[in-house]
């Protein structure tokens, strides 16, 4: 044996072994460089995708999985997601919104938290969607192909960490009896979830009420029903402690109160839990790059903590250089005052000195807080008023015209100090961010065939047809991408998925095959492309051309909707929409013989660029437009010569 | 305890902060040892068994000391006093001992001898940490020190017989193991029993130094002692296998084919279902039930060096075999296919020994992929987004030897491994790890003498660590790297040697002090409230015995 040219092979098999080890280290460090990816936010098409549910990529994190049951994990995660980019990329849409990343209580009470909304500690990425590492990779992916990313975030509670020990046995009693006085009544009481009281929940035997009742955290790591963090969230007082809300209504029980499902209200009036929740959450992005947060249940917090985070993220961000940074908030209600409430910034509807000041006592880096909150919020007022009211259930136009009339006094004027901006760096009045959409997990999907999907009798008769069902979607998709704000795709909608309310609503999207060939897919695609290409259908004033109040067989504009945009950031760039809703009959925007008036000079020659064929409309030297739409249908017209 | 990798710790590794060093010093250390092995001096003539291999070993294999399960070393070499091949013959070695070329030709060996045979391979050990607490394994890696390593015990029975008709020798083997805990300590009257081997094998059959077997067995080669490990090849199947030893003793070639079925999803399911033929009642159903193939081949030669020495080479390889399958889903009727999956392993063993003691020392270096990245009693996990475990791997690279001269003893073993699971990116299960440990012997007579024992082992893995804020700061950025511990330990034994000096002379009695000092990266491995995660500083104070006793002599005499 040739002892050193054995020992040269062998020296060569250690070497060359060790670099098929390869080294172990991290792609990306663990706070990475922040920049501003975004020139105007209504340039953006965002797309919500629930992780668990959009693509699995990697089997690794499949902990626990039940894909057959809709409120089980299903196995989806950022991998999955990344490795998806493309299709979101085919569908035309700019902006992915993502579903919580903090880690969450596993499972509680039969439901899995697949869905994010059940926080147990927000320094912690969900392990069952990846790690850092794997949401960093997402980002810088997306980040790439020019998508940027909005996370989602929850402030008002926690998952359902800690019960009220209300018989002082020390442990969780489901049910509680307890017994009425003076009545033979036993009411059945849930220490992790009980009614709320405005005292406080309170410690009760068979003797009466003897206080307040303590509170115990959960120590399951298994379910991770385990004390949250950051630490300070391990303080009773961190919490509100007043049980379950039952009346919306009740301003102490909407704010303070438990939200249904024994998730945990945090007591956000605390100065020290604001700041938590500001670097908790100001964190993420500063680890991932992240370029916006919708905000969870909004309503259910103070307007002082909003304030606060708000303000206070933002000056974060712009002193490690990011800025353009969006918060939206979500306010599960149709009420358009109240929605809008969180959109008033500055000199919109200040709040009382006293309220402004006491908000400041908590500002310790001695930069004072305004009256600025959010940039936006999710439009939910028009998701009731106009997707459901007007092209679901048929109802009149003149609906949408109203809730856009009442949009000058709901929604904020001004801009945020440090938010939203334009290309020129200019504020954007929130009134023109907001965020549109046809349907989310939250509510019923477009397609469900559930109310306003029966031509009849909604118990005896059969739902519409699929296609019919799906024209109305096309126009009403028609609506989202081109009305004045920022379109939200619910994913699966390109789908056609038709789920009902949660967790009918959060289907996989696997089972579809990612079919880029589908009709409503082709649909988003073009009208994606549509928006982006004519600067007027994002950024242009809007103007409502042609509304009705008539939806009668006989009405040649029963359910008719017009709009023109132009203007404002858009320039020259003009366009006119025209929808007919009508799902049984053509409609054309006119009555009694008169078309309708439109901004464009007479003898402007418009092309619809939507539809196929790219017929032609000229203004009459009236300054009017004559065209005529099939059932379900519309149109989207821009000068030939912009064309 | 049994030859499964003990696995990693449960939370939370952080970088080291103490111990900085690189476990690439280590792996760089060990890839300079090819040159101790091509060092070595002239190979003996009779050199020690490798017991474990099953079939006899040529009669001049190194003289690496393991045999069984749980780190059961070979006995020690026995002095080269001229009488061991005629001593091995008459116990029945079916191999026979390589002719010395310029000694006159021997005599003819009289048959092996017919019997049953009785051995045993036990460790027992009781300490405590100074803190009222039990002493227990302080080791952040896969293989460390076996001072700390809890009880077990091997009950060889063996039957061996000779056939005049065809002078061919079968041997059947029972081997039953044992591990903790035992009834003196706890009182529970129980014991957890495994059968390790029961196979049997025949020498000599239709041709001289053919040899083959069937059954359920343990299939080794050689061990590294001190870290309690069969670097190359360690297969726990079922199945059979075939050797052949040329005439000049000194080269084999042996193949093997085996199955194995661990006890998880991955290889079965069994559901309940209405019986057959309308009977009342539930009855099982293996809905997933595959195997894992393995099949062997190793071809191991040595060169003698001079009287005594040698140098050995063994090249080695496996594959792994995992077929398709399919398993129900949690919605009953429907059905999920499971892909098949596939590994293999190749690798080599460089040794050299002096033949006139126990000193010797091997370098091995396996690389397995697949589905064997995961071991062969291993079901893979972190799989490939196709669910197979295409991209896992897996380098080990071991070093073991041992010296003595006079008074003096010097064993030494270190090794450095690097697993990749077959998910994409790091993960906690990605490991990099390693260790380097020398147990240097002083024998102050033949009844015994003071061991002292030291090492370093790191451990990287492939997570951030996220430390925590102090109340009201900030929370900080996780950890830039992979978390990394890693922890010194010294020890010292006094021990006592009924049967004479010697590093691997059996029964040993210990008195054992292990002291470790553990680095923030190594206590970060450690869950909450462990209290491991908390001490720097560990003790092991207790007693410790160790013995083999070969079930006959075949294993070595």
């Amino acid at each position: 044996m040739n002892l050193s040219r054995s020992s040269a092979a062998i020296l060569g098999l250690v070497v060359a072994g060790l670099g098929q080890a390869g080294c172990m280290e991290f792609e990306d460090p663990p706070e990475v460089e922040l920049k501003t990816n975004v020139a105007d936010w209504r340039e953006e098409i965002i797309y919500q995708v629930l992780v668990d549910r959009f693509a699995d990529g990697d089997w690794g994190n499949n902990f626990s999985i039940y894909p057959s049951a809709p409120g089980k994990w299903h196995g989806g995660d950022w991998k999955g997601l990344e490795n998806r980019l493309d299709y979101l990329d085919e569908l035309g849409v700019t902006t992915l919104w993502i579903s919580p990343v903090v880690k969450n209580v596993y499972t509680d009470a039969g439901f899995d938290a697949y869905h994010g909304y059940w926080a147990q500690d927000l320094t912690q990425p969900a392990p069952q969607f990846g790690d850092l590492a794997a949401l960093q990779s997402l980002v810088k992916a997306a980040h790439a192909r020019n998508i940027k990313v909005i996370l989602d975030i929850v402030t008002n509670h926690m998952g359902q960490l800690f019960f009220y020990d209300i018989n002082g046995n020390g442990q969780a009693d489901d049910p509680l009896n307890q017994s009425v006085p003076g009545t033979p009544n036993v009411v059945k009481e849930n220490e992790y979830d009980p009614t709320y009281d405005v005292r406080g929940v309170q410690a009760e035997t068979s003797l009466g009420e003897s206080g307040l009742a303590p509170i115990i955290f959960a120590h399951d790591p298994a379910s991770n029903h385990m004390p949250p963090l950051p630490e300070i969230l391990q303080n009773p007082l961190a919490y509100n402690r007043k049980g379950r809300t039952y009346n919306f209504d009740d301003p102490d029980q909407l704010v303070r109160g438990d939200f249904p499902g024994g998730l945990k209200d945090v007591n956000t009036e605390l100065c020290p839990i604001r700041d938590a929740m500001v670097d908790a959450y100001t964190r993420w992005i500063e680890l991932t790059d992240i370029d916006g947060f919708r905000i969870d249940t909004v309503k259910h917090v103070e307007n002082g903590f909003w304030r606060h985070f708000t303000q206070k993220v933002r000056q974060r961000l712009a002193a490690k250089g990011k800025t353009n940074f969006f918060m939206f908030g979500e306010a599960f209600d149709g009420r358009d005052p109240l929605v809008g409430s969180f959109t008033k910034n500055g000199n919109d509807a200040p709040p009382p000195a006293d309220e402004l000041a006491k908000d400041n006592a908590c500002v310790t880096d001695g930069v004072p807080l305004t009256a600025d909150m959010l940039d936006s919020v999710f439009y939910f007022p028009q998701q009731f008023q106009v997707i459901r009211d007007v092209f679901r259930y048929r109802g009149p136009t003149s609906n949408i015209q109203k809730l856009w009339t009442d949009r000058t006094a709901n929604y904020g004027v001004t801009p945020a100090q440090g938010g939203a901006v334009n290309a020129a760096g200019q504020g954007v009045s929130p009134q023109k961010l907001l965020v549109n959409f046809l349907d989310n997990h939250d509510v019923p999907r477009f397609l469900f065939t559930g109310a306003g999907m029966y031509p009849e009798d909604p118990i005896f008769g059969t739902p519409l047809a699929l296609e019919t069902r799906r024209k109305m979607l096309h126009n009403a998709l028609l609506f989202l991408f081109t009305e004045e704000g920022i379109p939200c795709v619910y994913y699966g909608t390109e789908q056609d998925f038709q789920g009902g309310n949660d967790p009918g609503n959060r289907e996989d999207l696997w089972t579809s095959g990612y079919n880029m060939e589908a009709p409503t897919f082709q649909r988003i695609r073009r009208l994606s492309e549509i928006r982006r290409k004519y600067p007027a259908l994002n950024k242009g004033d809007l103007q409502i051309l042609w509304a009705s109040d008539r939806t009668g067989p006989n009405d040649p504009d029963a359910n008719v909707f017009a709009f023109e945009r132009t203007g404002g950031d858009a320039g020259d760039s003009y366009a006119i929409v025209v929808i007919n809703a009508n799902i049984e009959k053509e409609g054309s925007p006119e009555f009694g013989g008169q078309p309708m008036q439109v901004g464009a000079a007479p003898g402007t020659v418009l092309v619809d660029v939507l539809n196929e064929g790219g017929q032609t409309y000229t203004v009459t030297n009236d300054g009017r437009l004559s065209i005529k739409l099939p059932p379900s249908s519309g149109a989207v017209l821009v000068p030939e010569s912009q064309r | 305890m049994p030859d499964v990798r003990r696995p990693g710790p449960e939370f939370g590794p952080r970088r080291s902060r103490v111990h900085g060093v690189p476990l690439a010093l280590l792996a760089a250390a060990l890839c300079a040892s090819p040159s101790l092995a091509a060092a070595q001096t002239e190979p003996t003539a009779d050199p020690k068994p490798a017991a474990s291999e099953g079939a006899p070993p040529p009669a001049d294999a190194p003289p690496a000391p393991p045999t069984t399960e749980a780190g059961k070393p070979a006995d020690p070499p026995p002095a080269n006093d001229g009488a061991e091949a005629q001593r091995r013959a008459e116990a029945g070695d079916v191999k026979p001992a390589e002719p010395k070329a310029e000694a006159p030709k021997a005599a003819e060996p009289p048959p092996p001898e017919s019997g049953f045979f009785l051995g045993s391979y036990g460790r027992v050990g009781a300490a405590t940490d100074f803190r009222k607490r039990p002493g227990r394994d302080a080791d952040i890696v896969a293989r460390g020190s076996r001072l700390d390593e809890s009880p077990y015990f091997e009950l060889d029975v063996q039957r061996q017989d000779y056939w005049k008709t065809t002078g061919a020798t079968t041997r059947a083997v029972i081997t039953l193991g044992t591990s903790a805990p035992l009834f003196h300590y706890n009182a529970d009257f129980n014991i957890r029993m495994a059968v390790r081997n029961l196979f049997l094998q025949a020498n000599n059959i239709v041709t001289k130094g053919l040899s083959a077997w069937v059954g359920s067995r343990m299939y080794r080669g050689d061990d590294a002692y001190l870290i309690d490990y069969w670097p190359l090849d360690n297969l726990n199947t079922m199945g059979g296998g075939l050797r052949y030893d040329f005439a000049n003793g000194r080269t084999f070639i042996a193949w093997h084919a085996g199955l194995n079925q661990p006890r998880t999803g991955f290889f079965s399911q069994t559901v309940t279902r209405t019986p057959a033929l309308n009977q009342v009642g539930a009855t099982s159903v293996n809905i997933l039930d595959r195997q894992k193939f393995i099949t062997s081949l190793k071809a191991s030669h040595i060169v003698k060096v001079g009287e005594t020495a040698g140098v050995k080479a063994v090249f080695y390889g496996e594959l792994h075999d995992i077929p398709s399958g399919q398993r129900e889903t949690e919605v009953k009727g429907t059905f999920q296919t499971l892909p098949a999956d596939f590994g293999y392993v190749v690798g080599a063993q460089f040794g050299a020994f002096t033949g006139r003691d126990a000193s010797h020392v091997n370098l091995f270096i396996r690389y397995a992929g697949g589905a064997a990245a995961y071991g062969e009693f291993g079901t893979p996990f972190q799989l490939a987004p196709d669910r197979t475990s295409a991209g896992a791997r897996e380098l080990w690279i071991t070093l073991s030897g041992n010296w003595e001269t006079g008074p003096l003893g010097l064993m030494a073993a270190g090794y450095f491994r690097s697993f990749r699971d077959a998910s994409t990116g790091l993960d906690y299960n990605d490991v990099d790890e390693g260790i380097i440990m020398a147990r240097p012997h002083f024998f102050l007579s033949e009844w015994g003498g003071v061991a002292v024992e030291a090492s370093y082992q790191a451990q990287q893995r492939g997570v951030r660590y996220q430390p925590q804020a102090a109340p009201g700061q900030p929370i900080p950025a996780p950890t830039n790297d992979p978390v990394m511990g890693g922890l010194f330990r010294i020890g010292l034994v006094p021990f006592l040697n009924p049967a004479g000096k010697g590093s691997y002379s059996r029964p040993q009695l210990r008195l054992i002090y292990l002291l470790t000092h553990r680095d923030e990266g190594a206590r970060s491995m450690y869950p909450k409230d462990d209290v491991f995660s908390l001490r720097e500083w560990e003790h092991f104070f207790g007693v410790g015995v160790e013995w083999w006793f070969n079930a006959q002599t075949t294993y070595g005499g």
